[in-house]
């Protein structure tokens, strides 16, 4: 015990050892995907190698020196917008989406390293202490922050990671403090966007809406106009996105509704995950005897659908520990915010659990059909070198921000 | 949200809130899906993996009335494709060796376009094994060409009978929607003759396969090692009453005739032969029946398609004359002795109804035995319409004998009540009457009828449907299952039929009766000429018989149309279908013989 203690206090076991555990599931779990299948035998054992030299990284992170993370703030994220513009030019398409980047034959995507970047400059940002996020014209800068790296994400087009970056800037200006107003005029033109997916009446009824609560909260004529002029561009904005989404996100989104409509297109996907994981039962079929996995109903199973993996041959059991593992992550990471340091830290370890969090949600749900077919990776468990080496080098952030708790910089 | 400031407590609230809310949501999915629905899941999760492959089963073998093969099974070949495992370079190679036009297989694939891909879809049926051996040697580089093994109708059997047997035909779509629970897409099915009538026993039952597939639908595995799979049951076995050697017989004699046949065991309705002349060739449509085939039948004037045996309908002539009879004398009209002097016709008003000869004084046998039209004029007058149509009913003329062949005509016999309609009220005269006493006129009959109603008098008045099936052999316990037909009665007394016999006998046997061409030493035959004016041409040539003439086997009626006399030309066929049917005993002692004459 004494050495746990001792070793609790340089480094989160509960952190740490969450971490390894989703490792060797995202191990155990690939090993399956790829076991009967003709191309992707070598993932496996590129996983590993990605294992080790994101623990290498993850390392080299916690032993920084804790003034490194401000200092690399700026940089890092004008860093993240300029290879976001560089994928845009010389990017590879992935699944209609220009987001990936080739060095020699090594290829990484771009987006991916950007959330470091955003995560690390919203936090720089947002705790500068000359800055008031109820002050609108700071809640411009902040917004801007957020919407330069989506708008590029969404040129790619990358529907998923545009959504990871907008629920990361939220949650960090969330947690900042910023009121009720504000929090309406930045999730307004959201629910906009939402309500013209559906047509011109829901629109028309939303702007409406929009309209009344303006009036209840008796800003000025010029806020209140402005606030509902950015509203209605956002309505006409969303023709213009309609154009970006590539047809087959489009279709994902359709077939979200309702799968079964297209059981071989769009909706097939989510149909085949949500059949391997009922399947499953509650102690599942056993490894390597999921019919589905290893018949290969699921086309690339180690990436976004690797829950299904473990729905379908470990059943309710294996799944509900997965739950288990990242309910027990994503807390201690909401406890370590009031453990840390500083509010750079404290912010910083907010981002990095919007970033956990936001990918968790949309992958498990995806798999359970709950939520749209939105190509995410679950993080630690698929299989995937950049978003491995990115949750891997922000873990170590973490872990720093920790070992550093003691230290006011 | 008065907390307006960072990380407030109520805001780390919100978020735990969210995280924690969002892992329940998912574990109450999870117990949704996983626990209370996994059932429904798992089954969905076969489906998805094991794919059935319907294995079809061999029709029923048909036999004739001792066993010996009339139709059988051959193997046939049926090429398959899969689009997703062809390679499109090969077309021109396999659509010169299937001898088909170029671009063939490429039209076979837009037509199936909307199919899946990696469905084998068919490319063509009954393909000569010399092209399956070609494709065996050179699987390698055709993938995605297959071929299945079916069964196809086998004719080699020495017996065409088409109209009896019918044929076998891919199942249209309407029968198809019909059927549903019963067929599938490309499966055979009976269509016309008894292949038809007894498609049930005959079909058999399929059999499923089971696979396992992967998400291409690639077969991966045979699942349960092959021990789920069903096995297809085989039709069962019908055996007909058709006599082999007499079918034989009967064809070969009709081959230049256009005409019918039909024998039958006047006992019980047992159909020994049965011919519609002219036939088409069956082994014609064992397979794919090839579109000039279809219309050189269709287009063929003398309608080979049509069958003769129950669906034309021709004027009984002379043969009715037995009727006549047999209604004078039940309805006590005549004696016996009743004598009519022929001389050469009958004048009425300003109207002369010529008879064959100058009979002269004639009674009634031997106005049947030299088939005095003269006597039947008079009679007629006495008998009157009514009776006419009394017996004819009796003797079940002009209505269908719901034989097991379709379809079947009824024919006409003209009452009171349809001349009133056609000529009018009370406008029937005695010309039209005359006619119908020597079976001319508005009278039509099919031949299948008269077989009936020559069965009735030749077993006094009792026999059965006519009938093809005797019955079937099960084919899974290999028992014979025989079939019932109904009675069939003609209630008149013996004495009328004793003396309808005796004039019947006396036409063969008698030194003046028409057909004593054709009597044998060995055999007693009993029969009546007929010879049918029409409007189309030459005199129908009828014939109606049955031997031995006490105790009799087989009862006949044959027509040969546009040719002459009946004693000219249908006599000569049915005393050898006769006396072929009667000397089998005779043949199967030959044949014992032969075997046992051992040389010393």
């Amino acid at each position: 015990m004494k050495i746990g203690a001792k070793l609790q206090d340089k480094i989160d076991l509960v952190i740490i050892l969450s971490v390894i555990a989703l490792l060797i599931i995202g191990i155990v779990s690939i090993y399956s995907a790829t076991y009967n299948h003709p191309t992707a035998k070598g993932n496996l054992n590129k996983q590993v190698f990605f294992m080790m030299i994101s623990s290498l990284i993850l390392f080299a992170v916690y032993f920084l020196p804790a003034r490194t993370f401000r200092l690399l703030a700026l940089p890092s994220y004008i860093f993240s917008l300029l290879i976001l513009v560089v994928v845009l030019f010389f990017g590879n398409t992935v699944y209609g989406a220009k987001s990936l980047m080739s060095i020699g034959s090594i290829g990484f995507q771009p987006s991916e390293f950007a959330k470091i970047g955003l995560i690390l400059f919203l936090s720089y940002w947002l705790t500068d202490a000359k800055r008031d996020i109820n002050n609108l014209k700071d809640l411009f800068y902040t917004v801007l922050i957020g919407i330069i790296p989506i708008l590029l994400i969404l040129l790619e087009p990358d529907m998923g990671t545009a959504i990871v970056f907008a629920g990361i800037s939220l949650a960090m200006i969330f947690w900042s403090g910023l009121n009720l107003f504000g929090l309406f005029v930045v999730l307004s033109p959201g629910i906009i966007l939402f309500a013209s997916l559906f047509g011109t009446i829901p629109f028309m009824v939303a702007l409406f809406l929009i309209l009344i609560v303006l009036f209840y909260f008796k800003q000025n004529l010029f806020v209140s106009g402005s606030v509902f002029v950015v509203n209605l561009t956002a309505g006409f904005i969303f023709d213009l996105l309609l154009n970006i989404l590539k047809p087959h996100q489009i279709k994902r989104l359709q077939s979200f509704v309702d799968p079964t409509a297209d059981p071989l297109g769009a909706g097939y996907n989510a149909l085949q995950a949500k059949v391997a994981m009922g399947s499953g039962g509650l102690l599942g079929k056993g490894f390597l005897e999921g019919n589905q996995t290893q018949l290969r109903f699921i086309p690339e199973q180690w990436t976004d659908f690797i829950y299904c993996v473990i729905g379908e041959e470990f059943g309710f059991l294996g799944s509900i520990i997965v739950l288990a593992i990242f309910l027990t992550l994503f807390l201690r990471l909401l406890n370590l915010t009031s453990v840390a340091g500083d509010k750079f830290g404290k912010l910083t370890i907010v981002g990095i659990l919007t970033l956990f969090f936001i990918h968790f949600t949309l992958n498990i749900g995806m798999n359970l059909g709950i939520t749209p077919v939105i190509g995410l990776p679950l993080p630690f468990i698929s299989y995937g070198g950049s978003s491995l080496i990115t949750n891997m080098f922000l873990i170590g952030v973490v872990l720093n921000i920790y070992k550093n708790r003691k230290h006011h910089v | 949200m008065t907390e307006n400031y960072f990380g407030s407590a109520l805001r780390r609230r919100i978020i735990f809130i969210i995280i924690v809310g969002m892992v329940s949501v998912q574990s109450f999915q999870l117990v949704n899906m996983q626990l209370l629905e996994s059932g429904k899941y798992e089954e969905k999760s076969k489906d998805n993996s094991i794919k059935t492959f319907p294995i079809s089963a061999p029709r029923g073998i048909v036999f004739d009335r001792n066993i010996e093969i009339l139709v059988g099974n051959k193997p046939s070949f049926t090429l398959q494709i899969t689009p997703s495992e062809y390679n499109q370079s090969n077309s021109k190679l396999i659509e010169s060796v299937l001898n088909v036009d170029s671009g063939y297989i490429n039209k076979l694939f837009l037509r199936y376009k909307k199919f899946a891909k990696f469905k084998p879809i068919t490319l063509m049926k009954g393909v000569d094994y010399k092209i399956i051996s070609w494709l065996e040697e050179n699987h390698v580089e055709l993938s995605g060409i297959t071929y299945i093994v079916e069964t196809k109708r086998d004719y080699s059997f020495g017996i065409n009978a088409a109209h009896v047997f019918g044929y076998t035909k891919e199942i249209d779509r309407k029968t198809l929607n019909r059927n549903k629970d019963k067929y599938s897409i490309g499966d055979n099915i009976g269509f016309g003759g008894i292949e038809k009538k007894y498609e049930e026993y005959l079909r058999g039952k399929k059999g499923e396969e089971y696979f396992v597939v992967n998400s291409r639908q690639r077969i991966v595995s045979r699942y349960d090692k092959g021990k789920s799979d069903i096995q297809a049951i085989k039709g069962n076995d019908l055996v007909l009453t058709l006599d082999y050697e007499t079918q034989k017989i009967s064809e070969e004699l009709m081959r230049n005739y256009k005409g019918a046949v039909v024998a039958l065991n006047p006992t019980n309705g047992e159909i020994l032969s049965f011919v519609s002349a002219p036939q088409y060739d069956l082994s014609d449509f064992a397979g794919v029946t090839s579109i000039a085939v279809w219309d050189s039948l269709l287009n063929d004037k003398n309608k080979p398609l049509f069958n003769r045996g129950t669906i034309s309908m021709y004027p009984p002539g002379s043969t009715y004359k037995m009727l006549v009879a047999m209604a004078a004398i039940e309805e006590g009209i005549i004696k016996p002795s009743y004598e009519v002097n022929c001389k050469g016709g009958l004048q009425l008003g300003n109207r002369f109804f010529k008879c064959t000869h100058f009979h002269g004084k004639v009674n009634l046998k031997e106005a049947i035995e030299e088939s005095c039209n003269t006597y039947f004029y008079k009679l007629i007058r006495k008998v009157g319409i009514d009776n006419l149509s009394k017996y004819s009913k009796k003797f079940h003329l002009g209505e269908k004998t719901q034989i097991d062949l379709s379809p079947e005509s009824e024919g006409l016999i003209p009452s009171i009540e349809y001349y009133d309609k056609v000529l009018g009220k009370g406008k029937l005269t005695d010309g039209y009457l005359l006619n119908l006493s020597i079976g001319q006129g508005e009278i039509i009959t099919t031949p299948v009828q008269l077989a009936q109603y020559i069965a009735l008098i030749a077993n006094s008045g009792v026999t059965k449907v006519p009938h093809f099936a005797k019955g079937y052999i099960e084919s899974s316990s290999n028992e014979f299952i025989p079939f019932e037909f109904d009675s069939v009665k003609a209630e008149i007394s013996k004495k009328s039929f004793k003396l309808i016999q005796d004039a019947m006998k006396g036409v063969v046997n008698s030194e003046k009766g028409t057909a004593s061409g054709i009597k044998l030493k060995d055999i007693l035959i009993s029969g009546k000429t007929g010879t049918a004016q029409n409007p189309h041409g030459e005199d129908h040539s009828i014939f109606v018989a049955y031997a031995p003439s006490e105790n009799p086997e087989i009862a006949v009626a044959v027509i040969i149309e546009n040719i002459g006399y009946g004693s000219t030309f249908a006599a000569p066929v049915a005393q050898k279908i006769i006396a072929t049917y009667l000397n089998r005993e005779k043949r199967k002692m030959d044949l014992f013989n032969f075997n046992t004459k051992v040389p010393n």
